[in-house]
């Protein structure tokens, strides 16, 4: 389960590709080695495929500047001339920026940068700013979150211990960029749920539409994780 | 992106199905093109994604300079809801440009109960419905596929029919477009130069009368226009072109894999199957040809997967060289080779177990029918003793499934058939017994029954469809018969192949029943959570259509049939001989032991039909009788 594989790849997901859901971004992945003449490691056993695991799952219609994927590169090949073969067979949207060698396990990942974009379709309400300060000032916030592994089919969760730091400002006609620093993984946040909390608990600052893009990924430190 | 579609997207199942962006989709620089064609198909992405002819078709349009063809789907339900809220028009999935704007919509027609999708993306595209109502401005509407065969039911909707093999036609098509273009475009001049080219049919150039009883009494051609319309075919396979490089979807669809088309045609004349003569004559695609565009396809694509596709793919003569060129690329790169449609009487274990390394613990037969009598009725040249030897081999390679296709309604069946089916299920069990290597484990045989639907350009285009109650009492006399818990017996309803049969040898009268039935709300006619057969005899009480006149009645030979303006190649002659074979229960040798002239062949330039491959010409003229 845990065994660390040793190459990854940095890539982002945007544009049309931001509707490839998770299983199939990592089809995609496992062909494009392929039709890049890349041969890449593949399980044993009954049903033999390419291997490849994502470091953290992105949802459907989110876009990601910073996504990783693990693999084991067999061909002999410079890492270097990686990203430039997978972009050539990767489909709009998905676009390979390094290749290199692992060094920590996907565990080790803390946090996430999230950029979220804000529409208001009759221009930016007024108040949004204070209004989403007053609604993570509690000392606690519980939500319930679905879950298939739960008997209640829900667990609880806190998010206040969850957003480390966040701030908003206007980008354009009728948009705010929010930028927050979230909880990546036991437990993570989805900012999806942080703003659809914030709309529930202050309907009339909600925004007509949101779009969430993950900005960049950090371990414990701080530091950014590759 | 359209800012409306990017919040519908997150709204809907699939949306991948949507966006477009896959891998070898073909965008093209606006301003270096002239001639923009929307290739609809009639359902969701998933099936039309999975149509290789959609994938050649789309190739060749897009090899030719200046001609941008995209592709285009039909919306399920909940986009359909969001894109009619949104004011959204149809779009095609290269560009997002409203398919309204492009020169020519092309409909892939596969399938009688797309039909109302086809009225449902004109309308959402925005499109005129009728071809009467559209101008110059607005795009020539065309169709093509095995449907087309007799598209008269949507002729007031489609402007132009192609048929047969679209490969050389298509682009013909195109350049005539460009040409009357150039001389100063007129819709109507366009669609009468159409006419002329050998394989378009344009329906409103065709006055059609009716007697009082409702028959044709007699079609006219208009302008020119030719009495009978030939179907179009490739010469030769080899060089045909074939989509090496083709668009591998970012979703998973049905048929997700290399798909390898090893011939065309049929050489064994079952009796049902509108296929096996439309797609005549028999030209096969050579081993080595088909082997350097598999692995081609392979390393294009990056799938792991690859299947040979045919009519009945064991006729291909050179089936152990094809599997064996392919297989050794394959195996070492753990890409699993698939080679369905093969048949009960020459299922072979030595080539079953060179595909199959893991092995298969379920296999599926088709009899179509019960008893020996009705099978040589149909022409499903399958014997009792092959079947049960083709299960014998499964059971004793430790197989313990088995799947057995029938037809209920077949022509002269009767309920000693019927039972038949129950008889030869039991005795298939009884090989289990006998043969099965793990009996501990069980068996299970399934035997599915489909309600037969009577097709243009059969042997059994003249006959009755017999009637849903008579289908539903036959069922339950299967069931009753029986009684082995290890066969399990699942039979379709029969109303949608009630429909199908009244759209599938209907005439230009049904346009209003269908525009009726899309009014009400009747489009993805094929999932059954969309059909609904009240809807349907709604609409054709509403538009005056009696249903059992197009399938309940045997036609006579002399009656003049709605699609007497098109040929297949098959002559109208040849297949009536066959129906009377068929009420003798009289097989037909299949095209390779005996050529029977049925008239496909002149269809072909200067090279014969596959199907006579190994019998010289002499023989050949002094057995084909007619030709």
């Amino acid at each position: 389960m845990a065994k660390m594989h040793a190459h990854r790849l940095l890539y982002e997901k945007t544009g049309r590709a931001i509707y490839i859901s998770h299983l199939d971004t990592m089809a995609q992945f496992q062909r494009a080695f392929l039709r890049a003449g890349l041969e890449i490691w593949q399980t044993e056993g009954y049903n033999c495929h390419a291997y490849v695991s994502i470091a953290l799952p992105l949802s459907l219609g989110f876009s990601s500047r910073c996504e990783i994927l693990e693999f084991d590169l067999v061909s002999q090949v410079s890492l270097e001339e990686v990203p430039a073969l997978l972009n050539r067979t990767l489909p709009e949207g998905l676009r390979v920026l390094s290749c290199y060698r692992a060094e920590r396990p996907f565990k080790q990942i803390r946090t996430l940068d999230w950029s979220i974009t804000l529409d208001y379709d009759n221009g930016i309400l007024e108040g949004v700013e204070e209004g989403f300060r007053a609604f993570l000032a509690p000392e606690h916030l519980i939500v319930r979150k679905p879950s298939k592994k739960s008997k209640k089919g829900y667990t609880e969760l806190d998010l206040i211990p969850m957003v480390h730091r966040w701030s908003m400002e206007p980008v354009g006609e009728g948009q705010l960029s929010l930028s927050c620093n979230l909880a990546a993984q036991e437990p993570s946040l989805n900012p999806q749920l942080l703003m659809e909390t914030f709309a529930a608990r202050y309907p009339a600052l909600a925004p007509d539409f949101a779009r969430y893009r993950r900005e960049e990924v950090f371990q414990e430190n701080g530091e950014i994780f590759r | 992106m359209d800012a409306r579609l990017e919040r519908i997207l997150l709204r809907v199942q699939k949306p991948a199905r949507y966006t477009g962006g896959e891998y070898n989709a073909v965008i093209k620089d606006k301003a270096q093109v002239d001639l923009r064609f929307a290739f609809c198909f009639p359902d969701t992405y998933e099936i039309g994604m999975s149509n290789l002819g959609v994938r050649i078709l789309y190739g060749i349009m897009n090899g030719m300079d200046g001609v941008w063809c995209e592709r285009c789907f039909a919306p399920w339900g909940d986009m359909e809801a969001e894109m009619r809220k949104a004011g959204l028009p149809l779009w095609a999935l290269e560009s997002g440009d409203a398919i309204r704007d492009f020169d020519m919509i092309g409909f892939s027609l596969g399938y009688e109960m797309a039909y109302t999708n086809v009225l449902n993306m004109l309308d959402l595209a925005g499109v005129p419905l009728h071809t009467w109502e559209r101008g110059d401005d607005d795009p020539i509407v065309m169709a093509g596929g095995t449907c087309a065969y007799n598209g008269e039911p949507l002729a007031d909707f489609i402007d132009l029919f192609s048929l047969g093999e679209g490969e050389d036609v298509t682009v013909e098509m195109l350049e005539l477009y460009r040409e009357v273009r150039r001389t100063g475009w007129s819709r109507r001049e366009f669609l009468r130069r159409a006419a002329q080219v050998p394989g378009l049919y344009v329906s409103s150039l065709y006055d059609i009368t009716y007697h009082e009883d409702g028959t044709l009494a007699s079609i006219t051609p208009q302008e020119g226009a030719p009495a009978v319309v030939t179907k179009r075919i490739v010469q030769d396979l080899d060089t045909a072109y074939y989509p090496v490089k083709t668009i591998i979807p970012s979703t998973e669809i049905v048929h997700d894999r290399v798909m390898l088309e090893v011939f065309r045609g049929c050489i064994r004349g079952c009796r049902f199957c509108q296929a096996g003569y439309c797609y005549r004559p028999v030209r096969p695609k050579s081993p080595e040809v088909l082997i350097e565009q598999g692995i081609a396809s392979c390393k294009d694509s990056g799938y792991q997967e690859m299947t040979l596709s045919s009519l009945s793919t064991s006729d291909y003569r050179p089936l152990a060289e094809l599997c064996d060129g392919l297989l050794d690329y394959c195996e070492p790169r753990n890409i699993n080779l698939s080679v369905p449609s093969l048949r009960a009487d020459n299922f072979s274990t030595a080539l079953e177990q060179r595909l199959q390394k893991a092995r298969k613990s379920s296999f599926t037969f088709a009899p179509e029918a019960g008893t020996q009598r009705l099978r040589d009725t149909i022409n499903k040249n399958v014997r009792e003793e092959d079947l049960l030897r083709s299960c014998r081999t499964v059971f004793e390679g430790g197989g313990n499934a088995v799947k057995l296709y029938f037809m209920l309604g077949l022509p002269t069946e009767t309920d000693e058939d019927v039972v038949g089916i129950a008889d030869l299920a039991q005795k298939v069990y009884m090989v289990w017994k006998q043969y099965g290597s793990n009996r501990a484990r069980g068996v299970r045989i399934t035997v599915s029954t489909a309600f037969f639907v009577p097709k243009p350009f059969t042997p059994f285009q003249w006959e009755a469809q017999i009637s849903m109650e008579e289908y539903r009492r036959r069922v339950a006399l299967l069931r009753r018969s029986i009684t082995n818990k290890s066969i399990i017996y699942n039979w379709h309803d029969p109303d949608l192949s009630y429909i199908e049969a009244v759209l599938a040898r209907g005439d230009r009268r049904l346009g209003k029943a269908l525009e009726a039935v899309w009014r009400k709300g009747g489009r993805l006619d094929a999932w059954s959570e969309y059909f609904s057969f009240e809807r349907w005899m709604d609409a054709f009480r509403e538009a005056g259509v009696d249903p059992d006149f197009y399938a309940c009645r045997e036609r006579p030979w002399e009656e003049l049939l709605p699609w007497s303006m098109i040929s297949v190649g098959v002559r109208q002659s040849y297949l009536w001989r066959e129906r009377e074979q068929a009420y003798r229960s009289t097989i037909t040798p299949d095209c390779r032991k005996q050529c029977t002239g049925c008239g496909a062949d002149r269809l072909l330039c200067d090279r014969k039909c596959d199907a006579l491959y190994p019998i010289s010409a002499r023989e050949r003229h002094a057995t084909a009788g007619e030709v």
